[in-house]
C-alpha cells in the first residue's frame, strides 16, 4: 500500500495554502480511499500470484513435495534445446518435453494468424452492414451479438453436437467428415467456433468506431465528389485505425490464450492437433500423474513475452508511417 | 510466511492463465454437529440424537462425489458409524469437480483431509512424496488383516512390503456380448473358456459393415488394450516402473491383433459410428462385442432398459488369461492428527457390513474376499463375472509415476495406427521413446 501512496506527489499530507490545489489533493485521497478494496484484490490475486508463478517458474515442484530450487532447467525443459539438433536413433532419452516446440507453439501460432484475420474482416464487414439503415436492424445487432454473451463452454458443446459425425453440418452439406475425431479437421472447427463466438463483440467495436466518424468530413468528401469506395478507402479505415489496432490486439492476445474451447472440446486431441500453449500450460500443471508446475509457470511467462513480441511486431505494421494515435 | 504462501498456490498458475480464481478450500467449521439427518431411501428420513462426549476426534473424509445416490449411501453409512463411535466426528467433504487437481493443491497448502479416495492409478506418485502414512500399525491396533481382502487388490496399495490404503472397490474388464446379434448370426454365446481365436471367429461372423454393425469394439483406449498385451504374456511397464515395455515384441504382436479388428471391418472405434464412449454404441446394438467394466451395468439398466446381454472374464490370449483392476482405496495423510481414529472409520467403511450395503445397492465390488460367496452376486451374474476378473490373473491399472504420459502415448500409438495408418511397430516404437523420455524427465 505504501508503495502506492508515495508515488503521488511528496507533500500529499502536506499544508497547502493554493485552495484549488488543496482541493485536488482532497480528490485524489477519496480516489484511493475508492480505490483501496480493488487494489488489495488486485494486488494479492494479481501481482502476489504473477510474482508466486515467477519463483516457481526457477523451481522443480510437483505440488506434493516443497518446491525445490531448479534455476533455469523449467525453461530449458520447456524449449527442449536439445531437440532442436539433429539426433541418432540410439540417442539416450531427452529429459524434456518438445510438445511446447513441436506441437502447441505451431498450432497457437497457425490459430491466430487464421482466426484474426478472418474475425477482423468478418467483423468489420458486419460492422458496415449495421451501420447502413437496414430494417430490422438493431434485430440483426442482437443476433449477432447473441453468442458473445453466451458461455463459451455451452457454445463449445453445442459445437460439439453441431460438427459430431451424424450432426446437422454433415447433414446440410451432406459430407461425412468425423470433424473433431480426425487430426486434420479437427482444429479448424475449434477455429469456425471461435470466429463466431468473437465477431459479435468485435462488431460491436467497430460500430461504435464508425460511429464515431464526425459527419462533417463526410459531408465534406461529398461536396469534392468523392466516391464511396475513395470514401471507404480514404476516410474510413484511416480514421478506424485505432480502432483497428484494438481489435487486432485483443484478438491476438485472446487467441494466444485459447482454452476453455479445446477443454471442453478436444482435450488437445485428436493426436495432439488442437494441443495450444495455454492448454499445455493447463496440462503440464494439473493433468499430469505427476505434475510439473514449475514447468508450466516457466512457459506461462514463455506465453507472456511472445504475447508481447506479436503485439509489438503488429503495432509496427498497422502503424505503418502514420501514427495511430491515442490508441 | 510460509502458511501464507502456501495459502496461494492453488490460485497463482490459475489466476495467470484463466484470469479467475477459484476459492480456495473453505476452511472447516468449528462446530460440532450433533444432530445428523439423513434422506434414507427417498422418503424415509431418519434423526439420530448423539449423546456428546467430552472429548470427540475429529476425521476429516474426502472423495469425489460419483452420484447423488452414492453419497446418500456414504452419508447413512457414516451415520451408523457415528451412533456406534460417538467418540469420533467424521466430517465428509466431497469434491466435486476435478479431484486430483484440488486434493494436490489441498495438499500443497497442507489443509488435506484425513482420510481421502486413493485410485491405483495415482498412487506411486503419493508414496514416493511421502503423502501417505503406513497403516500396517494401525492395521494391527484396529484387528484389520491383510488376508481378508482380495490379494490382487491389498497388494496393489502395497510399496516394500509396506501397507498404505484399504480397498474401498474395484472393477475388472468383463466382456459384455448383445445375446441377440448372437442368435441372429446363429453362433454360440461366449464362455469363460473362449481364447483369442474365437473372439476373432465371432467378430468376424457377427460384423455387418453396411448396417453399421460391428463384432468387436476397439478403441484407442489405454483402459483397454493393455488386457491383450498381458494375455499375449507381455507387459507395459517393467516391474519397477523404471523402462516401459510397450515396443516388445509381444506388445507389437498383442497391437497387432487388436488393430485388426478394425483393419477387417470385424471391429470398429466408436467414432466410426459417432460416438464417444462404446457404452453407447453397445447399447444401441451397434457394437455385438465390447470390453468394459461394472460401471456399464447400471448404465445399459437406466439408458438401455431393453439390451438382452450377458459378461464372461475376458477371453484367453496365447499366454493365458490377462485383465485390469481399477481399484480405490481409503488411505490416510501423514498429517493427520487422528490416525487412530481415521483407521477405525476406514474399518467401519470397508467391513463386510457397510460392503455388503453398497454390494446391494450395485455402486462397487466389495474387496472383502469373504463377501465372493454373497447371495448378490450368485443371483447377478454380470457383477460376478467382474468380480471373478480380480481372482484370475488381473494386474493394477498403474504405470508408475509417468502414468498420465503412458496412457497418452498408448492412447496416440493406437490413434496413428487408426487414423493415419502408421505400421504398428513403428508405432509403439514411437510411444515407447516418449514415454522413456518421459521417465528422464520425473528422475
Amino acid at each position: 500500500m505504501a508503495q502506492t501512496v508515495s508515488t503521488r506527489p511528496a507533500g500529499l499530507f502536506r499544508r497547502v495554502s493554493n485552495p484549488e490545489k488543496r482541493k485536488k489533493r482532497s480528490e485524489a485521497l477519496t480516489a484511493y480511499i475508492f480505490l483501496l478494496p480493488y487494489l488489495f484484490i488486485f494486488l494479492t490475486f494479481t501481482v502476489f500470484s504473477i510474482g508466486y508463478a515467477f519463483y516457481l517458474s526457477f523451481t522443480r515442484y510437483n505440488l506434493l513435495r516443497p518446491p525445490e530450487w531448479w534455476g533455469l532447467e523449467g525453461y530449458r525443459r520447456v524449449l527442449c534445446l536439445e531437440a532442436l539438433l539433429p539426433r541418432g536413433e540410439d540417442a539416450p532419452p531427452l529429459a524434456c518435453d518438445d510438445l511446447f516446440i513441436k506441437k502447441a507453439l505451431p498450432n497457437t501460432v497457425k490459430y491466430t494468424l487464421i482466426v484474426v484475420p478472418t474475425q477482423t474482416v468478418l467483423s468489420l464487414i458486419l460492422a458496415f452492414a449495421m451501420d447502413q439503415k437496414l430494417r430490422f436492424r438493431r434485430l440483426f445487432r442482437t443476433i449477432y451479438y447473441l453468442p458473445s454473451v453466451t458461455s463459451s463452454v455451452v457454445i463449445s458443446l453445442i459445437f460439439v453436437w453441431l460438427f459430431s459425425p451424424l450432426g446437422i453440418v454433415n447433414q446440410l452439406f451432406n459430407l461425412n467428415i468425423n470433424w473433431l475425431n480426425d487430426p486434420r479437421y479437427a482444429f479448424y472447427t475449434i477455429m469456425i467456433l471461435n470466429v463466431f463466438t468473437t465477431s459479435g463483440t468485435l462488431m460491436l467495436i467497430f460500430l461504435a468506431g464508425l460511429q464515431d466518424i464526425p459527419t462533417a468530413i463526410y459531408e465534406a468528401a461529398s461536396i469534392d465528389g468523392a466516391n464511396k469506395f475513395q470514401v471507404l478507402r480514404y476516410i474510413t479505415i484511416p480514421m478506424l485505425r485505432p480502432v483497428v489496432f484494438f481489435v487486432v490486439t485483443v484478438g491476438l492476445i485472446g487467441c494466444f490464450q485459447v482454452f476453455d474451447q479445446i477443454y471442453v472440446m478436444t482435450s488437445g486431441g485428436p493426436l495432439d492437433s488442437t494441443t495450444t500453449v495455454a492448454y499445455l500450460i493447463y496440462k503440464w500443471a494439473f493433468r499430469d500423474t505427476t505434475v510439473k508446475m514449475g514447468q508450466a509457470a516457466a512457459l506461462s511467462f514463455i506465453l507472456a513475452l511472445i504475447i508481447l513480441v506479436f503485439t509489438l511486431i503488429q503495432r509496427r505494421i498497422i502503424e505503418g508511417s502514420g501514427s495511430v494515435g491515442s490508441a | 510466511m510460509k502458511t501464507l504462501l502456501k495459502w496461494f498456490v492453488p490460485l497463482m498458475v490459475l489466476s495467470l492463465l484463466l484470469a479467475a480464481c477459484q476459492p480456495a478450500a473453505t476452511p472447516t467449521p468449528e462446530k460440532v454437529i450433533e444432530t445428523v439427518t439423513v434422506e434414507k431411501e427417498k422418503e424415509v428420513v431418519k434423526t439420530v440424537e448423539v449423546e456428546k462426549p467430552a472429548e470427540r476426534a475429529v476425521v476429516r473424509l474426502s472423495g469425489w462425489a460419483a452420484s447423488p445416490e452414492e453419497t446418500a449411501l456414504l452419508q447413512s453409512i457414516l451415520l451408523d458409524f457415528t451412533v456406534e463411535n460417538p467418540d469420533i466426528v467424521v466430517k465428509y467433504e466431497p469434491i466435486t469437480g476435478d479431484y486430483w487437481q484440488q486434493l494436490k493443491t489441498s495438499i500443497a497448502s497442507g489443509v488435506e483431509p484425513d482420510v481421502f479416495y486413493m485410485d491405483i492409478f495415482q498412487f506411486p506418485a503419493f508414496v514416493r512424496d511421502e503423502v501417505l502414512l503406513p497403516i500396517d500399525d494401525l492395521m494391527a491396533k484396529e484387528g484389520v488383516k491383510r488376508d481378508d481382502f482380495i490379494p490382487s487388490l491389498i497388494d496393489a496399495f502395497s510399496d516394500a512390503g509396506v501397507t498404505y490404503g484399504i480397498p474401498k472397490d474395484f472393477n475388472t474388464l468383463g466382456l459384455f456380448y448383445n445375446k441377440d446379434l448372437f442368435a441372429q448370426a446363429g453362433i454360440a454365446e461366449p464362455t469363460d473358456d473362449w481364447t483369442w481365436d474365437d473372439l476373432k471367429a465371432a467378430a468376424e461372423a457377427l460384423s455387418d459393415p453396411a448396417n453399421n454393425i460391428y463384432g468387436l469394439g476397439v478403441p484407442a483406449d489405454p483402459g483397454r488394450f493393455p488386457i491383450f498385451v498381458f494375455q499375449n504374456g507381455g507387459s507395459i511397464m517393467t516391474e519397477d516402473y523404471s523402462d516401459t515395455l510397450l515396443d516388445s515384441p509381444v506388445a507389437v504382436e498383442a497391437a497387432t491383433f487388436y488393430t485388426d479388428f478394425r483393419k477387417n471391418q470385424s471391429g470398429a472405434i466408436p467414432a466410426d459410428v459417432g460416438e464417444g464412449w462404446q457404452g453407447t454404441v453397445f447399447g444401441k446394438g451397434q457394437f455385438a462385442m465390447v470390453y468394459e467394466g461394472g460401471w456399464l451395468i447400471p448404465y445399459l439398466k437406466q439408458q438401455f432398459p431393453d439390451i438382452n446381454y450377458g459378461v464372461v472374464t475376458p477371453p484367453a490370449g496365447p499366454k493365458g488369461e490377462g485383465n485390469l483392476i481399477f481399484t480405490v482405496a481409503y488411505v490416510i495423510s501423514r498429517n493427520s492428527k487422528n490416525p487412530e481414529a481415521a483407521m477405525r472409520v476406514i474399518n467401519y467403511l470397508t467391513s463386510e457390513k457397510a460392503q455388503t450395503k453398497v454390494l446391494e445397492s450395485g455402486f462397487a465390488l466389495p474387496t472383502r474376499l469373504s463377501l465372493q460367496n454373497s447371495e448378490y452376486l450368485k443371483t447377478n451374474p454380470a457383477s460376478s463375472a467382474i468380480f471373478r476378473g480380480a481372482l484370475q490373473g488381473a494386474r493394477p491399472f498403474v504405470w508408475g509415476l509417468v502414468g498420465s504420459d503412458v496412457n497418452e502415448q498408448m492412447g496416440k500409438a493406437l490413434e496413428r495406427i487408426y487414423l493415419e495408418n502408421q505400421p504398428v511397430d513403428e508405432s509403439l516404437k514411437q510411444a515407447a521413446q516418449v514415454i522413456r523420455q518421459k521417465i528422464a524427465e520425473v528422475k
